[in-house]
């Protein structure tokens, strides 16, 4: 059989805290992108050195799964979030062509520093044992390696740390060394993988086409030994997540956003005459004070804030509704309800197409899915949930939700023919030459608040003092 | 055409199914015979049901289909049964806990994940358990019930192969490990990996027992008398090993042949004593055994407990279908025109002909041809004209009686 010569090479590369080591790794063995800077608004780049060779950047989490559905012949990543796909989906199509020598890290299991689990009182435990994690099906495998009797496992989108040791009993986490456990308040229960950046390909593509030379330039990094690749952007603040017992029974729990909500939210407080300490750029801290009587606050990522709410976890928190649908989609009977609508971080969550598609309305969609084109429909959104419910009720026949970590719109149109997206003013949309065809709803701040703590006797006032000095404000 | 259906799902179409239900009704009237009664778990179950130590091995659990239930906000994760006893020792610890000795039998579907979707994600089995005895009677009444129900639907080739789960455990705790090294030894070996425990072993005085237990091939209880005689057999050892000689010995007087296989052990690691499995030529048709700790691990009290399960996939594939005899008892009903009274007659025809122990089928669009009979309703001339399809020669008939006669007086049909 005759091999045939790769005529397109398509390269995943990752954006945020891996970016610059590997722009570095990439211009060391020569294979270096102009655009592949963390400054760039340019998605899609090509290689100076070898014109066959294209790449866009995405989110670092998604470039297993994007590999895996063969979007991409290659990736870089780093081998926790391979590792975490392979859990869940044994068959992925992507395989590991070697380890690169940064970004080295463990994958321990955890718990708060102070706590006294061991890997026998946790297999002997008859109560169920939580787990928090951005890897659910590490923990899965790993509650099952351990023969726990009973567990629990709540997926995250980031911020586990904060989660133990009130919320949670473990936490699985990636982290340089024991000693970088110990910064976030952890202490490890058992060390249960490796990670490290490396590259990734596609079975599919290894299996068919003739990438040796971009081959070889990938191992001759190895053979040359490597340099040592230090950290040079620095890595996000870290969030002080100190640990102090607070006795006050009857107190009620509030979560508050970190990440790019957490500027709008600290304005809103703040106009709420809210004093607030350590929740500020300069000063943050995941359980900081506040001049709310009666109120303990935590700061995690609004995605997970729904149904933190709903487990109990917290009896009210600032989100977007945008979550708050999503986690409504998922479990109609969950006990959160809306509380207050608090006006800010206004957007529009839209359905999106590129413009090239001959379609103006999800209807057009439909048509052009009954002719044939465009089945199944791809469609790539950071809310799988409201995403699935939407073409579920608009009766679309063959389709397939690609979840995805943010930075939706390089995706079509190549990846996916759809995007289920929030936009504040479409402008960033437009730049990428994509078109809304339908707006499913708008999204804006809102209080939330678990239904059971609002009839709590304990608990209703001070919600309801809290309410009235949030609805006071967003008016 | 592309295939619609899912990876690993399978449609059992008619032909498949006189197989499934040759095989269920065999199953079934034996059971009744023995005094087993009939009973169903749901499709879902909560997954801690199946992670509790000693239930599902990891290997296992990471092949079940779980999700979170529309309502399972609180983090539980609920699972397509993925098992058929675990279950039924939940049903009994919450429903039949006053019942003394509870005899249960089970038709039901259990579903892993399977790579390659070439083999079916969804099996079905038949499954029986004795909850409630102790005795080694219950281990012979079980395996006595399995190999009824296969020499019934006469499966060829069956050979039996026990092995015990109690001996099995009792020799890993000699090798005094840690929890941690047991359970992956355990686990090991549970997925059919025995070299693991030589590995473990290379340097300790019990070896050439492991070896002469791991290789040898026992066709009476005197193996086990002969085991136990052997060098560095400690005291808990030995126990086990008397009590699966207690078993092996009935079987014995009863009259079953067998093979001890230590290593025929695979997959379940709820089982506590006499473990046995049932080839048919080269395929595991029924696997069984005692697991005295199930129904406490999941809720209930200490009830000793024993079962097995045949696997309906492999046994019905090894059956012949009905087909063949459905042909000779059906009767094709056929009208000359469509007329009202011509289908009013036919419907009373054909009525008349299954309460007389016939299969009858309506036809009125002439396409049906699997059947010996053909009776078409003569409307113009008051009556019925029958065809023999063997023999090619129609006899008229002027009412249903006569009708009748000459299907019973032509064929060997009963009523």
């Amino acid at each position: 059989m005759v091999s045939s010569i790769a005529q397109d090479t398509r390269l995943a590369l990752p954006k945020g805290k891996m970016l610059s080591r590997t722009a570095g790794f990439l211009s060391d063995i020569g294979l270096g992108f102009e655009d592949y800077t963390s400054k760039t608004r340019i998605y899609r780049m090509r290689s100076q050195t070898m014109p066959s060779l294209s790449a866009k950047m995405l989110n670092e989490r998604d470039i297993p799964v994007q590999v895996a559905i063969g979007n991409y012949d290659f990736g870089i990543c780093t081998s926790d979030w391979l590792q975490e796909l392979h859990a869940r989906y044994p068959a992925s199509n992507v395989v590991k062509v070697c380890d690169l020598d940064y970004a080295k890290a463990g994958i321990y299991l955890a718990c708060a520093r102070d706590a006294t689990f061991s890997v026998d009182t946790l297999r002997d435990s008859d109560t169920a044992v939580c787990i928090v994690t951005e890897y659910p099906a590490l923990a899965e495998a790993a509650a099952y390696k351990m023969r726990l009797k009973k567990f629990r496992i709540f997926p995250l989108w980031g911020s586990a740390e904060a989660y133990l040791p009130e919320n949670a009993d473990l936490a699985i986490v990636s982290s340089a060394d024991e000693g970088g456990l110990a910064a976030l308040n952890l202490r490890s229960v058992k060390k249960i993988g490796d990670s490290s950046a490396c590259i990734i390909a596609s079975r599919e593509s290894l299996q068919t086409a003739d990438f040796s030379r971009i081959l070889a330039l990938f191992t001759s990094a190895l053979k040359s030994g490597g340099k040592s690749r230090a950290e040079t952007t620095k890595s996000s603040a870290v969030i002080t997540n100190d640990y102090v017992p607070v006795a006050a029974d009857g107190n009620i729990w509030l979560a508050l956003a970190d990440g790019h909500q957490q500027v709008h939210t600290a304005a809103f407080l703040e106009k709420a005459g809210i004093k607030m300490t350590g929740y500020s750029k300069d000063d943050m801290r995941r359980r900081p004070a506040s001049s709310l009587d009666g109120v303990n606050i935590k700061v995690i990522r609004p995605q997970d804030m729904p149904q933190q709410v709903a487990n109990g976890n917290f009896d009210v928190a600032v989100t977007g509704r945008d979550w708050l649908l999503d986690h409504l989609y998922q479990f109609p009977s969950s006990p959160v309800v809306e509380l207050v609508n608090l006006g800010f971080g206004r957007v529009r969550v839209v359905a999106v197409v590129s413009e090239d598609v001959p379609a103006d309305s999800i209807e057009d969609i439909r048509d052009l899915i009954q002719r044939g084109d465009l089945t199944p429909l791809r469609i790539a959104s950071e809310y799988v949930n409201i995403a699935d419910k939407y073409l579920r009720d608009r009766h679309i026949a063959r389709y397939r939700v690609i979840p995805t970590w943010g930075a939706t719109e390089v995706y079509l149109p190549e990846d996916a023919d759809m995007l289920i997206e929030n936009t504040e003013t479409g402008q960033t949309l437009a730049r990428h030459r994509l078109k809304i065809i339908d707006t499913l709803f708008e999204s804006t701040a809102c209080l939330i608040a678990n239904r059971q703590s609002l009839i709590s006797p304990k608990k209703r006032n001070k919600i309801e003092k809290l309410v009235k000095i949030f609805r006071g404000t967003s008016g | 055409m592309e295939t619609q259906r899912c990876k690993g799902a399978r449609d059992l179409l008619a032909e498949d199914m006189e197989r499934f239900r040759q095989v269920e009704d065999a199953f079934r009237n034996s059971c009744i015979n023995w005094g087993y009664r009939e009973i169903k778990t749901p499709t879902l179950e909560y997954i801690h049901l199946f992670t509790a130590a000693g239930t599902l091995t990891p290997a296992m659990l990471s092949r079940v289909y779980s999700f979170l239930d529309w309502d399972g906000w609180g983090g539980e994760r609920v699972v397509l049964r993925p098992d058929g006893t675990i279950p039924v020792a939940r049903l009994y610890s919450e429903n039949l806990t006053g019942a003394k000795i509870a005899r249960l039998c089970y038709v039901t579907n259990v579903f892993a994940f399977e790579e390659t979707g070439k083999e079916n994600r969804e099996k079905w089995q038949c499954g029986v358990e004795l909850l409630g005895d102790g005795n080694p009677t219950s281990e012979a009444e079980i395996i006595a019930l399995a190999l009824e129900v296969l020499n019934t639907l006469g499966i060829s080739r069956i050979a039996l192969k026990l092995s015990h789960a109690g001996v099995l455990k009792a020799l890993v705790a000699e090798l005094k490990l840690s929890a941690e090294e047991k359970a992956n030894l355990l686990d090991e070996i549970l997925e059919g990996n025995w070299q693991a425990l030589s590995r473990v072993n290379s340097n300790k005085k019990i070896s050439a027992t492991i070896s002469a237990i791991m290789n040898l091939k026992g066709k009476s209880g005197s193996f086990l008398l002969n085991l136990m005689a052997m060098p560095e057999i400690s005291g808990s050892l030995k126990k086990e090993l008397e009590k699966f000689a207690k078993v092996a010995g009935l079987l014995d007087t009863l009259g079953y042949r067998y093979e001890i296989d230590f290593t025929s052990i695979k997959g379940f690691e709820y089982y506590t004593g006499l473990c046995f499995k049932i080839r048919a030529g080269n395929t595991r048709v029924c696997s069984g055994g005692r697991y005295d700790n199930l129904v406490s691990l999941v809720g209930g009290s200490n009830v000793p407990a024993c079962g097995f399960a045949l696997y309906l996939d492999e046994l019905a594939a090894r059956v012949k279908p009905w087909s063949r005899q459905k042909a000779e008892k059906t009767v094709i009903v056929r009208t000359e025109t469509t007329g009202t009274t011509a289908i009013k007659e036919a419907f009373k025809l054909s009525g008349a002909l299954r309460n007389a122990g016939l299969i009858a089928e309506l036809d009125f669009r002439g396409s049906q041809l699997d059947s010996r009979w053909e009776v078409t309703v003569q409307e113009k001339k008051q009556g019925y004209m029958v065809k023999d399809k063997t023999k090619n020669l129609p006899k008229k008939a002027a009412d249903v009686n006569e009708v009748i006669n000459i299907i019973g007086g032509f064929g060997k049909v009963g009523k």
